[in-house]
């Protein structure tokens, strides 16, 4: 897909130890593949198969995808607040295609 | 879009034969004798899938909270969230949560990995659901123990008509 949206909602800033919320929300049709499109023609599975995410460069959290996982899919976990850093999601599409987004986190 | 419903979802219901349903009763008489009280309610295709993703352990009941919508309205997008107690220390924590759709044309539908540095084991997501039936979580504890709860959901709208 040309271009990739992802709604990233969490908190700027957090105390020492704090549980944060993390809720990420991405456009992405997750064609699972074998329905026909207007043209007669089958569409090919291509859904997003993974999200992985850091916090300070640690791995916190990874979500593995399958086909049955709603289009536009939604996830929402939560982290340790334990330093100010960037997080970083990366979503690895069918293909191979990799898409990245950070958000930081300030810790006090 | 009334299109009909997609090939990866048409799975054929096999008509039972009265040899099938002997059979089926007679591994049913096996399993009950097996030392396994969270499985052997479960029909064998789900009881397989769970004995997969646990290796054969036998998940607990208790300590994990599944909320799903027992009526869906559209199967395309169903809210669920997951809680397993847990302290989420490095010693005990949840290692990843999983979910079976036994009915899905793919029966694993997603899987979360987490970790101590969660916090929190808490989780939603919106997953899609093929048509009425038992879905299930099942969560690996870090001591080695695995967690399960299951829910039966009716679905009014399967994700598999298309055009959603």
């Amino acid at each position: 897909m040309a271009s990739f949206n992802a709604r990233i909602t969490m908190p700027a800033e957090a105390k020492t130890g704090e549980i944060v919320e993390i809720r990420v929300l991405v456009r992405h049709p997750m064609d699972r593949g074998g329905q026909v499109d207007s043209e007669g023609r089958v569409v090919p599975r291509k859904i997003l198969n993974r999200l992985t995410v850091t916090y300070a460069g640690e791995p916190v959290f990874r979500y593995d995808m399958h086909t049955g996982v709603s289009a536009n899919p939604f996830v929402s976990f939560t982290t340790r607040a334990v330093e100010t850093g960037e997080l970083t999601f990366e979503w690895r599409e069918d293909g191979g295609a990799i898409f990245t987004r950070t958000a930081r986190l300030v810790v006090t | 879009m009334s299109s009909p419903i997609s090939p990866a979802c048409a799975r054929p219901e096999p008509a039972l034969s009265r040899r099938d349903v002997m059979v089926a009763g007679a591994a049913g008489l096996a399993l009950v004798t097996l030392p396994t009280p969270a499985l052997a309610a479960a029909p064998p295709a789900l009881a397989e899938l769970i004995a997969r993703i646990t290796e054969g352990a036998v998940p607990e009941r208790g300590r994990i909270s599944f909320d799903i919508p027992q009526l869906v309205e559209n199967g395309n997008s169903v809210d669920v969230a997951i809680q397993v107690e847990s302290p989420m220390t490095e010693a005990d924590h949840v290692r990843w949560i999983h979910v079976i759709a036994e009915k899905n044309p793919f029966p694993d539908v997603a899987r979360f990995h987490l970790g101590p540095r969660s916090g929190r084991a808490d989780i939603r997501a919106t997953l899609r659901l093929a048509t009425s039936q038992k879905v299930v979580a099942i969560a690996a504890l870090s001591g080695g123990g695995y967690v399960i709860a299951d829910i039966d959901i009716v679905v009014t709208l399967s994700a598999c008509i298309d055009g959603g």
